[in-house]
């Protein structure tokens, strides 16, 4: 008698992520083309103004681009916290936080020279996201609390103190009666490349190819991987694995908030609960799609600021825009299915 | 009332290549406690399992009550009556105590629960509700529960495997006046598996004996056997020694000093003050029942465990307030016992896994080269003849031979002058086995001074050059290679100080 069973490939296909990823896509384009084609929509029409709109001129890949940094720079911190196999559900509320630090390090400084503000500002957000992760890196290492809980009701708290600020202190009173703060100075807005592309793009090609150091090529991040496959085997190797994964999540954690901080820069130029429109979420499909490589990140996460982009214009020709996102999360499922048929096989085996 | 309620006539099984039970005849009295005693691995579960239907023999009967029994399943085994507790307890952690014993079908005491508990809670010594969750019991009141079932599913033979692994002496004692009166008053049929002596003559009436898949001895009168002709059975003939001794240079390379054992509160005389010396070229066995200090003992030394009080020298330094790296850069070498979960992480690359010794050392550059861990793990496969086709692939994909040449090899490449090797050959085959021990020799030859833990007497002997036996935390007794036998090893590690 024989059975069968799934085990791990004992050797793994280099670039099986990016045929999942493009298997993911193309599923995801024929189930979004079949709800077009359901609501009398030619799906080839609409996603061709897609293309165009989202990526048919310097300018639309800039607003592309500028969708996609808080992705990358959130989908990276994720990344970077699973080094150790930890899950960062929120980087939503570490972009807020990180807004929020901005806003307040903004109001109680004053500098002469403007760049150096602006670097402040950006440090402050960077804090201000570590900050908002504090609470689940010190529970995790100390109490051994589950992270995804932990991160993920953060969010609701930080949301809530988002809220609390734009009603009370921080309360613009030239906004009449819609709860915002006051804008910030025109002095401290991130420049921009060309009319549109903010600079923070250049900060997220920074922190991509220092993410992808951290995690692939430094004493830290081999000490991280240890850690994060065995905490035992990190002790027998003389790594403190509490310690990796503390400062993991405070730098993971970074990230975000400093997404918040080009967010409040160079977008909104104020808090307010626009500061974030579920980057914090859409970047953990972003950074599951690509397996967590800093690299894929840059590149998923560039193509989903263009969907998002294409999804907000081809509401101009009665298509809702929700079928970005639709095909954002359908491509997650795609890619994680094929993915997994790229890292398991099946066995016959004898019976007993 | 001397009836065979069960027999097994020429029973054989094998696992891929390895012959786990080979022509075994068995048989049980009614109603009799009896004992099955053999090593690790001698295929004394293999067995259980059989009886119990969870694996079905490739040859020979099963004869229950009279009747020939084809293809056993867990399930008809437990209609007939025959119940198993495994070494790892199958209770649902979150239910309660009564919903776990009525959870069977064959349950035979829904009616009158209560009064059936209260029985056997006396006849267990158990002083808990039948509604506490079982989580919150201890290790040995989940075991009391875990036999209870038995009862409470109306088994006639109960087999129970290493019952006394989890237990604290009292506990034992407790089991052993339960399980008397089990077999007195209900009529049950008990098997009782265990590696220990004394525990075995301490509960059972008949012995039987397995080594190496074989039964070698059958219904042996508990009362009137003695313990020299039990470990004779259980261990064997000794396999003369290829390797040869004295090679022993004379400097001291690892010094233990009055080392107590401070970690565990539970354990608080383990490792009462131990003194340990090794000189280069010389290999100390470390002999004894696991569970008795061994671990506590490498890990003390490997800087791994800092919870101890007293001295350890690496090369006359004394590094005790040292960690694992520090130990590491004095040329100490650890290969844990458990070669998967702390030599190796489950989960990270076969890559990863390799560089693991050296990493911090900038062996591989100030920014871990990954060209140059590529070279070390070339080097390390084709000097220790590791298969591995990808290193990218996690390290769970290879052989546990494979996994034990990494593992042995990383730490020896660099020549350590103080090698800590705990159980290195277990679970591996023969060939395994022998590159394994090799490399050992190899190092003792070069100078290095080694401590092997190891239950495989037959490793011991062939490698050792002196013999500590460690029997509940202490040093019961130490003998010269050339005074070690069988016997008295054996004896040793029973904890029978002659």
């Amino acid at each position: 008698m024989s059975k069968y069973i799934l085990s791990k490939k004992s050797s793994l296909n280099e670039l099986a992520t990016l045929y999942s990823f493009l298997i993911g896509l193309l599923i995801a384009f024929i189930i979004g083309s079949i709800i077009l084609i359901l609501q009398g929509q030619n799906p080839i029409d609409v996603f061709s103004l897609m293309l165009k709109l989202s990526v048919g001129s310097f300018n639309s890949i800039s607003s592309s681009l500028n969708k996609a940094i808080p992705l990358i720079l959130a989908g990276l911190g994720i990344a970077i916290i699973n080094t150790v196999k930890l899950w960062n559900i929120g980087a939503e509320g570490q972009i807020f936080l990180g807004a929020i630090f901005v806003n307040l390090i903004y109001i109680n400084t004053d500098f002469n020279s403007p760049s150096i503000h602006i670097i402040v500002l950006l440090i402050s957000g960077f804090i201000g996201g570590s900050v908002c992760i504090l609470i689940p890196a010190i529970t995790k290492v100390v109490f051994g609390v589950n992270e995804i809980i932990t991160t993920l009701l953060t969010n609701y708290i930080i949301i809530g103190i988002t809220i609390y600020l734009i009603n009370g202190p921080w309360k613009d009173p030239n906004s009449l009666s819609f709860p915002v703060a006051a804008y910030v100075g025109e002095e401290v807005y991130l420049p921009t490349i060309g009319e549109k592309l903010s600079a923070g793009f250049l900060i997220c090609v920074l922190f991509t190819i220092g993410a992808y150091y951290l995690i692939d090529k430094s004493v830290f991040g081999y000490e991280m991987r240890i850690a994060g496959g065995s905490v035992m085997t990190a002790i027998y190797a003389g790594i403190n694995a509490k310690q990796k994964a503390f400062l993991a999540m405070l730098i993971g954690g970074g990230f975000a908030g400093l997404a918040g901080a080009i967010e409040l820069l160079s977008q909104t130029h104020r808090v307010s609960t626009g500061i974030s429109q579920g980057f914090g979420y859409t970047a953990i499909i972003v950074a599951a799609i690509t397996g967590m490589r800093p690299i894929g990140i840059f590149l998923v996460g560039s193509l989903f600021g263009a969907l998002t982009i294409g999804g907000s214009v081809i509401q101009t020709i009665g298509v809702s825009a929700y079928i970005a996102e639709i095909i954002q999360a359908l491509t997650l499922f795609g890619a994680l299915i094929a993915q997994f048929f790229f890292t398991y096989e099946i066995k016959e085996v004898e019976n007993g | 009332m001397n009836q065979i309620i069960l027999e097994t006539k020429e029973i054989s099984k094998s696992f891929g290549e390895v012959k786990a039970l080979n022509n075994v005849n068995f048989y049980l009295h009614k109603g009799k406690i009896h004992g099955l005693l053999g090593e690790n691995g001698a295929g004394k579960s293999s067995l259980m399992n059989i009886l119990s239907g969870i694996y079905q023999p490739e040859k020979g009967s099963i004869i229950f009550e009279g009747n020939t029994l084809s293809n056993l399943t867990p399930d008809s085994a437990m209609k007939l009556g025959i119940g198993m507790v495994h070494q790892e307890f199958r209770l649902i952690e979150s239910f309660s105590i009564k919903d776990n014993l009525t959870l069977s079908k064959s349950n035979i005491y829904v009616e009158n629960f209560n009064e059936a508990y209260s029985k056997y809670s006396d006849i267990f010594s158990l002083s808990v509700s039948s509604e506490q969750i079982i989580s919150s019991l201890s290790v040995g009141e989940k075991q009391k529960i875990e036999i209870m079932k038995l009862i409470f599913n109306n088994s006639k033979i109960m087999l129970l495997d290493e019952p006394t692994a989890v237990l604290t002496p009292q506990e034992t004692n407790q089991l052993k006046s339960s399980l008397e009166r089990l077999s007195k008053e209900d009529g049950k049929t008990i098997v009782f598996i265990t590696h220990k002596l004394k525990e075995i003559k301490e509960l059972t009436e008949t012995i039987f004996v397995m080594k190496n898949g074989e039964m070698v001895a059958k219904d042996l009168d508990t009362k009137s056997v003695d313990d020299k002709e039990l470990i004779n059975l259980m261990m064997g003939e000794m396999t003369s020694s290829e390797v040869k001794k004295n090679n022993i240079k004379g400097e001291e390379k690892l010094v233990v000093q009055d080392v107590k054992y401070t970690g565990n509160q539970d354990k608080p005389n383990f490792l009462n003050g131990m003194n340990i010396s090794i000189q280069s070229g010389e290999i100390l066995g470390v002999a004894g029942v696991s569970g008795n200090g061994q671990v506590e003992l490498a890990n003390i030394i490997s800087g791994v465990d800092r919870g101890f009080t007293g001295k350890v020298l690496i090369n006359n330094v004394d590094v005790s307030k040292k960690g694992v790296k520090a130990r590491k850069k004095l040329n100490l070498s650890y290969i844990p016992e458990n070669r998967l979960g702390v030599g190796l992480a489950p989960g990270v690359s076969v890559l990863d896994n390799s560089a693991m010794r050296e990493y911090f050392n900038a062996s591989y550059g100030q920014h871990l080269s990954r060209k140059k861990m590529l070279n070390f793990l070339d080097i390390l496969i084709d000097q220790f003849s590791i298969k591995t086709s990808d290193p990218k692939a996690e390290i769970s994909t290879l052989s546990g031979g494979n996994m034990q040449k990494l593992l042995m090899g990383r730490e020896l490449i660099s020549n350590p002058e103080v090698i800590i090797a705990s159980q290195p050959t277990r679970g591996l085959d023969v060939s395994a086995v022998e590159a394994i021990h090799n490399l050992i020799v190899q190092q003792r030859d070069n100078g290095s001074a080694v401590m092997l833990f190891s239950e495989d007497l037959d490793e011991l002997f062939k490698l050792s050059d002196r013999i500590i036996v460690l029997y509940e935390g202490s040093i019961i007794k130490e003998f010269l290679i050339e005074d070690a036998n069988r016997n008295n090893v054996g004896l040793a590690m029973a904890g029978i100080n002659e």
